[in-house]
């Protein structure tokens, strides 16, 4: 049996029979599993049919007060109250009377039309307490009053004039169409991009910890006189990318059976459907992006004597996987502009990048082919010198090392 | 055919010459000791032969030729610096490493339990390696050396960490693996043991070979000339051809004029009708050998 087979072999049984791995991969979809439930629960008591019961587990509305507010006039516009209206708003003649009837309770702020409110569109917010985020939470029934008053009382146009367009979006595109304005949407990109970051660098760094614990048990001189240190490299990077893969799957995996069983939950319609084309890119960006940090952290692996030497090293590695995260709104909500083309096309910055665009827009396939394409050298040059610096010597050495010396390595220098 | 052949071996690691000109063989069926103080070279120059580097200069012959992955299967090490997979079990470790030595999975773990059960860690065997104690683990670490029995043995320290009933152990074994033709190349600091079991040694100090041979001729180079004598009754004040008369607890060391034979000392004992009880030529031990040759080499330099 080949000597790389056997490392193989080795490198994958221990690592998925290791408790803490056990434990992660199932504790994960567990907890999603948990929240699921939870928030299905809630959505189930409250007879709501929609997503929105997601969306109020994540944002929940602010708890606004039940009482009405009131409104002194001074620009004469106000003919009349609104039908809609007329539990919320309640007139006063002064402040005077609208302060004494903050404090007694019978209302829970009070608004002043300024006398210019025609010019100057101003309207004082007069409320006991001082709240900058959450204030303003019932401002929609003073904005219909005064629609309504600059519409001469023609409630429907006042409507109109609120609340002008009413957009519907539809996609052009040949792949299935997800709803806009769906909460889960907004949320699929976001799920893609992390997992993609956790999956790449747990498993990458699952190779580092493997190496420098064989460093530290000092194995490496006995297994150099069974395996050369090429069959150890492959051995391990291929087995722990395997390893990665089976997280991949079944994380994915019951996080679509959670889809299937929240379906019926949910009402999702087409929400979450996603192109087919995705998973292929997914596997992959997964394998091209797994080759180039896993040798980057083979590479810091060979060099380091122990795993805390690593820490700066590893830091200034991982770097480029974490600048995705940081402009993941822009990737998101601009998928197609010039930092987005440039993140998603940026070898090092590409795979989860690449992978948040393509579960936030239609990407054009130039794109997604360049970018593999360009993983793919950048993971065939870190491989060839991950291999140069798997040597005995580096090895077998207990030198610590810093960040330059380590990416003079890289470049063989 | 000598199954390790070292011709001139050289290798710096930066500005350090680790190993300078280095040669020595290792022939079928010996025990040879590899042997000189902390930092001389004896761990590169193992590490040359074992191919994990590659020597600067010189060339390395392993039964009869080029190191090769084959050749790699035939060859059992236990490093100075040992270890094993410290989380995963015992019998697990050591079958992975056997079959890393070319073993079949289905033979390894035949000849796993017979020597778990030898080395009496059969008990131990689910254990993992690290709830085990040292001696424990070190024998553990003999048994990936032997298992696959290997044509060369290369052992460096195999007794430390071991009782004296384990040490008998282990020395038995090697004299065992003797027996059966294996090469064993030994490398220690206990000098008393490469005098019990080594055929032939070679000193290394500084990353030089500085002696080389068997155990009989180093001690005979290193003879003084002087005779360690034992009598009944107490010994003149003067001898002819005697320089000097040391007295020990047990007793005399007479050291001679140069050039002067032991026959005539004895003779001269005889004639003066002195019983003689020991009359041998004083030899070195190895450890005197081994100081009065690093403190030479180093006062030299």
């Amino acid at each position: 049996m080949s000597k790389t087979w056997l490392v193989l072999k080795n490198e994958f049984l221990s690592a998925v029979l290791r408790r803490s791995f056990l434990l992660t991969l199932v504790l994960l979809p567990l907890m999603s599993f948990i929240i699921l439930l939870v928030v299905s629960g809630i959505q189930k008591s409250s007879g709501d049919a929609n997503t929105d019961a997601l969306t109020d587990f994540f944002s929940p509305k602010v708890e606004s007060s039940n009482l009405p507010e009131g409104f002194i006039d001074l620009s004469g516009l106000v003919k009349e109250i609104p039908q809609a209206s007329q539990e919320k708003l309640v007139r006063f003649d002064n402040e005077d009377t609208a302060k004494k009837a903050v404090e007694a309770g019978t209302i829970s702020a009070y608004y002043v039309i300024e006398k210019d409110f025609l010019a100057e569109g101003t309207i004082l917010y007069m409320r006991p307490d001082y709240n900058p985020l959450g204030g303003m939470e019932n401002t929609g029934a003073i904005e219909t009053l005064m629609a309504n008053a600059l519409t001469d009382g023609d409630i429907e146009l006042a409507y109109r004039v609120q609340d002008p367009l009413n957009v519907k979006e539809v996609s052009l595109a040949a792949t299935p169409q997800r709803s806009s304005s769906n909460m889960l949407t907004f949320f699929l990109p976001y799920i893609v991009t992390f997992l993609f970051y956790i999956v790449i660098l747990t498993s990458s760094s699952l190779l580092l910890n493997n190496i420098s614990t064989e460093k530290q048990n000092r194995m490496m001189e006995i297994l150099m006189t069974s395996v050369t240190p090429r069959q150890m490299l492959t051995g391990k990077i291929i087995a722990l990318g395997f390893v990665g893969l089976l997280q991949t799957i079944v994380w994915s995996g019951s996080g679509y059976l959670m889809l299937l069983f929240s379906g019926q939950q949910f009402a999702l319609g087409d929400a979450f459907k996603l192109p087919p084309s995705i998973l292929i890119w997914g596997i992959i960006y997964f394998i091209l992006g797994y080759a180039v940090y896993a040798s980057l952290m083979a590479g810091v692996g060979a060099l380091v004597p122990n795993l805390r030497e690593a820490g700066q090293t590893t830091t200034v590695v991982i770097l480029p996987l974490i600048i995705p995260l940081v402009f993941i709104s822009s990737l998101i909500q601009a998928p197609n502009s010039p930092l987005s083309v440039v993140l998603s096309l940026f070898p090092l910055t590409a795979p989860v990048s690449m992978m948040t665009r393509l579960a936030a827009t239609t990407v054009p396939f130039w794109q997604t082919a360049l970018a593999a394409v360009l993983i793919g050298l950048t993971a065939l040059f870190l491989v060839q010198s991950a291999a140069k610096m798997f040597r005995a010597q580096n090895l077998l050495s207990g030198q610590s090392i810093n960040t330059k010396t380590f990416f003079s390595a890289l470049f063989g220098k | 055919m000598s199954t390790i052949n070292v011709e001139q071996i050289s290798k710096s690691f930066g500005a350090q010459k680790a190993v300078d000109n280095v040669s020595f063989d290792v022939e079928p069926g010996e025990i040879f000791g590899l042997l000189g103080p902390n930092g001389a070279g004896k761990t590169t120059s193992i590490r040359i032969i074992l191919d994990i580097f590659k020597p600067d200069t010189g060339k390395v012959s392993i039964l009869g030729g080029q190191m090769t992955e084959e050749k790699k299967n035939k060859i059992g090490y236990l490093p100075e610096e040992r270890g094993l997979y410290q989380d995963i079990s015992l019998d697990r470790c050591l079958i992975y490493l056997a079959t890393l030595k070319g073993m079949d999975e289905h033979e390894a773990q035949k000849r796993i339990s017979e020597y778990l059960e030898k080395f009496d860690l059969a008990a131990s065997k689910k254990k993992k390696v690290k709830e085990l104690s040292k001696g424990m683990q070190q024998k553990a670490q003999l048994i990936t050396t032997l298992v696959h029995k290997p044509e060369i043995v290369i052992i460096d320290e195999p007794f430390s960490a071991l009782d004296p009933v384990n040490t008998q152990m282990v020395k038995d074994i090697l004299q065992e693996e003797r027996a059966r033709g294996t090469s064993i190349v030994m490398c220690t600091h206990q000098m008393h043991q490469v005098e019990a079991l080594a055929d032939r040694i070679a000193l290394i100090s500084q990353g030089k070979t500085v002696l080389y041979g068997t155990l009989a001729n180093v001690r005979q180079q290193f003879a003084k000339e002087a005779l360690i004598v034992r009598t009944s009754s107490a010994l003149p004040a003067e001898l002819p051809g005697v320089s000097e008369i040391e007295k020990t607890n047990s007793h005399n060391i007479l050291h001679l004029v140069e050039g002067q034979k032991p026959q005539d000392i004895l003779r001269e004992l005889l004639t003066r009708n002195i019983v003689v009880e020991q009359f041998e030529i004083a030899l070195p031990t190895l450890d005197e050998i081994f100081i009065e040759v690093v403190k030479n080499k180093g006062v030299s330099e």
